[in-house]
């Protein structure tokens, strides 16, 4: 499968006006995300991680490094024709409507949707009764979702969102991950920077960690959050807690058991041993941590 | 066409702020007064005694045409000092609000090249500028000519060169912005070559002025860039007036003009290519 997009050893630093001091946004970045997939780029503010997707997109210049983005390059308009970004602050011109905004980007696209497609886009974002509004009015929410109907005009092959839910009510977080699992699956790859873990765990097959400039984790989401050879077992209520204690089960929160087995040998051997102490075993899954406990170990590690 | 689709975006957002609707406004009230009360009487072709509101321009009897050219000169002045003056004002925050976090992002991420943007928003305000002095022009010659039976495009073509003019001082505004995104310096900027254009225009009666050193000649200098606005106003009021030009004056006047803008729109595009948002 081909990349939606490559960087190789990007490498961006900022100076200030006079040239005193400079600081490192990013430092020998690689990365490759395939066309279809769902990737999530998460890390703590000042990271790099806007400043990575300007790089990508063309908006900033890095200092070295490769940029391919669908096969050319950023600063090609053929290239980010195929594209929709939503950047983090989004200003919207308070003058116009929702429905003249969205005519602008497809005039600028180079595409004439028609009032159908547009109003198609509205409906879908929840924008279509204040079609005709002046956006000036509007909430933060839902300027935030025009910003991300304007990402979907053309109906682009990679759609890059920076905090595509900042400022969105739950409700309407839920349709906005409806609206990007339908995009999935039309065949659109999602690049997507967020620091609601939750978010980007619901939505992002992959995942990014970056800090200090530098991707210090990369790879499947199932892949980064599972721990190998650790099992969650639940027992029926009242199992004997010392025994399974001595047979190397580790309680762990909400009732579970957690235990170490190389092998499937090993933890059928471990299981059997329990039921033998008079355990009932109810359920049984590969220990998981959640996104949030892969990215403090990750930056732990890439402070250390 | 992206630099046309550009500037037909600046001008809708033009048309929705209320500066430009007062603009309109305020000169379709202009010439609604010109029409009702102006008294101009014209006799076998000529103004016996041309009156403007009442009071006597000139005695002696005269060719409508000749007695007119006060008229326009003046209207024309109007045109060009105070576009220029409200030019600048109503149109320092298109390429701050352009250049503005969150939609230069959005905007450099579409198909569109850097330059065609710098482009599209410079040709917008031209236009914008163009579509404000010709409506006042052509409203005044038509109610001079209703009322008085001359007929003469000169002073459409004097507000087309008032644009211009104006083309050159919005040019030193763009390329300031790229540096500095603030409206306020922006309008500074415009009102500091506004000056400068003046200065320009009596560069050689105020070099005599000065005594030898570096002062003058950073004087000099500058003062040979910059057009000379006060002979493309007086050019222009020529032109409205139907009153003889200097040959060749008036082009060398453009042409050093349009070089000026494009030399600022050439250092505004390379400053924005190279910068990082």
């Amino acid at each position: 499968m081909s990349a939606a997009f490559a960087v190789t050893s990007l490498h961006k630093r900022f100076r200030t006006r006079f040239g005193r001091t400079e600081s490192v946004a990013l430092d020998g970045v690689d990365l490759a995300v395939p066309r279809g997939e769902a990737f999530g780029l998460i890390g703590p503010n000042g990271a790099g991680k806007t400043t990575f997707i300007k790089c990508l997109l063309g908006i900033a210049h890095p200092d070295s490094g490769t940029v391919e983005l669908l096969g050319g390059k950023p600063e090609d308009p053929r290239s980010r024709a195929r594209v929709g970004y939503l950047p983090e602050r989004l200003t919207l011109p308070g003058a116009w409507t929702p429905r003249a905004l969205l005519a602008s980007v497809a005039r600028l696209k180079r595409l004439q949707p028609g009032r159908a497609g547009l109003d198609g886009l509205l409906q879908r974002l929840g924008l279509a009764e204040v079609g005709d509004r002046r956006i000036r009015g509007f909430s933060k929410g839902m300027r935030q979702r025009l910003g991300l109907a304007a990402a979907l005009v053309g109906a682009p092959e990679l759609l890059v969102l920076d905090e595509p839910t900042d400022g969105v009510d739950p409700l309407g977080r839920v349709e906005i991950r409806q609206l990007l699992a339908a995009e999935l699956a039309r065949g659109a790859t999602l690049f997507i920077n967020s620091h609601l873990l939750s978010e980007t765990e619901r939505i992002c097959t992959r995942i990014g960690i970056l800090s200090h400039g530098r991707l210090v984790r990369s790879g499947p989401l199932e892949a980064l959050t599972s721990v190998q050879q650790r099992w969650r077992v639940r027992f029926a209520p009242g199992p004997p807690s010392e025994a399974l204690v001595a047979l190397g089960f580790e309680p762990v929160e909400g009732g579970a058991w957690e235990l170490a087995a190389g092998d499937a040998t090993a933890l059928n051997q471990a299981l059997d041993r329990a039921r033998g102490a008079g355990a009932l075993l109810v359920g049984l899954e590969r220990a998981s941590r959640d996104l949030e406990d892969v990215l403090t170990e990750a930056l732990a590690a890439g402070a250390a | 066409m992206t630099p046309i689709a550009v500037a037909l975006d600046l001008l809708r957002e033009a048309a929705a702020r209320r500066w430009f609707l007062a603009l309109g406004l305020a000169l379709t009230g202009l010439l609604l007064v010109l029409v009702t009360s102006l008294r101009l009487e014209v006799v076998d072709g000529a103004l016996a005694a041309s009156r403007l509101f009442g009071k006597p321009l000139d005695h002696s009897i005269q060719a409508a045409d000749v007695a007119l050219r006060p008229v326009f000169l003046a209207a024309s002045q109007v045109v060009f000092w105070g576009g220029l003056g409200f030019g600048v004002l109503a149109c320092a925050d298109f390429a701050p609000a352009l250049l503005s976090p969150g939609r230069i992002e959005h905007l450099l991420s579409l198909p569109v090249r850097r330059w065609e943007l710098l482009a599209g928003t410079f040709l917008g305000v031209l236009a914008l500028a163009m579509a404000g002095a010709v409506y006042a022009s052509a409203g005044l010659v038509l109610v001079l000519g209703a009322k008085t039976g001359v007929w003469t495009g000169w002073p459409v073509l004097s507000a087309v060169l008032s644009a211009l003019a104006f083309g050159s001082v919005y040019a030193g505004m763009l390329a300031v912005t790229v540096w500095v995104r603030s409206a306020a310096l922006s309008a500074a900027a415009g009102a500091s070559l506004i000056v400068l254009g003046l200065l320009a225009t009596h560069r050689t009666a105020l070099l005599d002025l000065m005594g030898r050193g570096p002062g003058r000649a950073f004087f000099a200098g500058v003062t040979a860039v910059v057009p000379p606005l006060g002979k493309l106003a007086d050019a222009a009021g020529a032109l409205a007036a139907s009153a003889p030009l200097a040959p060749g004056g008036l082009v060398r006047l453009l042409a050093g003009t349009v070089a000026f803008a494009g030399a600022l729109l050439a250092v505004a595009v390379w400053r924005f290519e190279r910068r990082d948002f």
